[in-house]
């Protein structure tokens, strides 16, 4: 089942804002033009109480309040207002819209539902008390909250090139849920968290999984990594739903960070992420977008996603008026092939270290959470 | 940042009388390493784990014996101490260059606080922002009047919030200044800034 509406474009921080809205619309328009498109389920938006069940009220009230055009001295204090999430009228129904697409995920799996795609939503940066990193509310602890209260053990798997702090710190002391997530190093990179020794506190400990990735990590060393941590964790924690945020900012067209997967990394992990469902979740799926800032990238990523989720063949080339319609509006060539030309970009010269360091992290990782996961 | 925000009080002490195995159960007990020996509000010496475990070695046969010698035979008198308005920089290079892992502070005679080497690293991450989410711009800049102005005029110019700010002299007439900034977009800022002519170090230029 797929879940979207056209509301979700109303999250918009401006023209100039990385996290536009044109990605749905042009997303949306290519499953269109490719023939694929099914008319989607349309959520109903969170309610505020929703919202409550994982953010503290002030910083609701302040989001309310800035919605509506208030001046809030203190905006700052809660990570709003600042160059990366700016306010907008209307933010406060416009996060609450996304946050009921993935609520609404939760809640068809526990109906029966297997697999649920949101194409939307994906806002793992948002804490507790602080909005932060173009994310105002949580839609994924939201979600996974209903899930862990009707008593599911949740895996929470995060391949956003950014670390899932969100909603690894609002989940950090809760023994239910497993966070896992592979993200570039935060040595450099925004929020800067996620090292191998956060491990999780109290019931929490050995529960959140990071494995910070070097800069520059392509396909192959990735893949490896992945396929070594995501199965052995899932079949020590014996998950009954698996919750996946599926930013395409890994992707090395991304303007913001510095991994290298192309479409071929990313068509796997879909299959992957699919068979692990299978194999250890009981086909229990929920997907979610999250980052992906180069248009061209992010959107061929994300048709991938949705051929995947429901077992399509893959198209090769992109519908030639889409193209045209899209190339004209943003002034610049696309690819025109649904997954990336080969070898797309020049080699690099560290590879063998990088693949080195990855396998160390790994080891580093696995060594630190496998007294406890396996308990 | 001053010794005062970063030192820990009340201090655990003992008395000059008590046995070692008193002094290193209360040391086990609350998970230090330092202790202040102090009689009648004065500061004797001080002790350490080290200290106790070195003079009681068993591969130590002359050493004393725990339970009846006392702490002023082994602990370590003259003591350096610090002032709670001293600059934790400056704590750090009397405690690198004494070789000591600790620093009681003082104030008018009087034993207010204690710094030790696990404080001045939760010193460090606050200066350098790590605590708050951040990215994180490296950018090498010539030694001379303005260029940190120059720099941070232009993260105001694009509405960047400074987590903090480190800088430090390097060879060659640079200064090396390390930014945590709040913004996700720091790939494009080093883009910015490289075409405002800076020497951006990190994040790299992707070579296509
Ligand atoms: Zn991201």
């Amino acid at each position: 089942m797929v879940i979207y509406r056209d509301e979700y474009r109303l999250y918009n921080f401006g023209p100039d804002h990385p996290f536009s809205p044109v990605r749905l619309e042009m997303l949306t328009s290519l499953l269109q033009a490719l023939g694929v498109w099914q008319p989607p389920h349309s959520p109903p938006e969170a309610s505020r109480e929703e919202v409550l069940t994982v953010h503290s009220e002030r910083l609701v009230k302040r989001v309310e309040a800035a919605s509506r055009g208030e001046r809030v001295p203190d905006l700052e204090h809660y990570g709003l207002g600042t160059g990366d999430t700016p306010v907008f009228p209307g933010m406060d129904r416009a996060a609450r819209v996304l946050v009921g697409g993935t609520l609404e995920g939760a809640r068809r799996i526990l109906s029966g539902e297997k697999r649920v795609l949101q194409l939307g939503g994906g806002l793992h940066h948002a804490q507790y008390d602080r909005a932060s990193g173009f994310c105002v509310y949580n839609d994924l602890s939201v979600a996974i909250r209903h899930l862990t209260r009707s008593g599911l053990r949740v895996a929470y798997l995060d391949i956003d090139v950014h670390h899932g702090d969100g909603v690894q710190w609002i989940h950090y002391e809760e023994k239910e849920v497993l966070t896992l997530s592979l993200h570039e190093s935060g040595r450099y990179l925004f929020p800067g968290t996620g090292h191998v020794h956060e491990v999780g506190r109290g019931e929490g400990v050995g529960r959140k999984l990071n494995l910070p990735l070097e800069p520059f990590t392509e396909d192959e060393s990735y893949l490896e990594v992945f396929e070594a941590l995501v199965p052995w964790a899932l079949r020590a924690f014996r998950p009954d739903v698996l919750v996946v945020q599926a930013g395409a900012d890994a992707h090395y067209l991304d303007p913001l960070a510095d991994l290298l997967l192309t479409t071929r990394a990313y068509e796997r992990l879909f299959r992957l992420i699919l068979e692990y469902a299978e194999a250890f979740a009981g086909g229990r799926v929920l997907l979610t977008l999250g980052g992906g800032y180069s248009l061209d990238g992010a959107v061929r990523v994300w048709t991938l996603l949705y051929h995947v989720f429901h077992g399509l063949p893959l198209p090769e080339r992109l519908p030639e008026g889409w193209l045209l319609v899209w190339q004209e509006r943003l002034g610049r060539p696309l690819t025109p092939t649904l997954h990336d030309p080969e070898a797309p970009y020049p080699g690099i010269p560290r590879r063998p270290e990088i693949e080195k360091r990855n396998r160390l992290t790994l080891e580093r990782l696995t060594e630190l959470v496998s007294p406890y996961l396996l308990d | 940042m001053l010794v005062k925000d970063v030192m820990r009080s009340p201090v655990v002490t003992v008395g000059p009388e008590a046995t070692l195995e008193e002094a290193y159960r209360l040391l086990l007990e609350r998970g230090i390493r330092h202790l202040p020996v102090v009689a009648e509000g004065k500061l004797l010496g001080i002790i350490t784990d080290r200290d106790i475990r070195l003079a009681t070695s068993h591969l130590n046969p002359k050493g004393p014996c725990p339970t009846c010698a006392k702490v002023e035979e082994v602990m370590t008198q003259e003591v350096v101490t610090a002032h709670p308005l001293d600059p934790v920089e400056e704590a750090a290079r009397v405690m690198r260059e004494r070789k000591i892992g600790s620093l009681p502070v003082l104030e008018d005679g009087d034993l207010v606080g204690i710094v030790t080497g696990i404080d001045l690293l939760d010193a460090l991450l606050r200066l350098t922002g790590v605590t708050e989410p951040s990215g994180r711009l490296e950018v090498r800049l010539p030694d001379r009047v303005g260029e940190l102005a120059r720099l941070t005029g232009y993260l105001a110019g694009r509405g960047v919030n400074i987590h903090s700010l480190l800088s430090y002299p390097e060879d060659g007439d640079f200064v090396r200044a390390v930014v945590r900034v709040n913004t996700l977009e720091t790939h494009l800022l080093a883009e910015g800034l490289r075409r405002e002519g800076f020497d951006v170090l990190w994040p790299p230029k992707k070579p296509w």
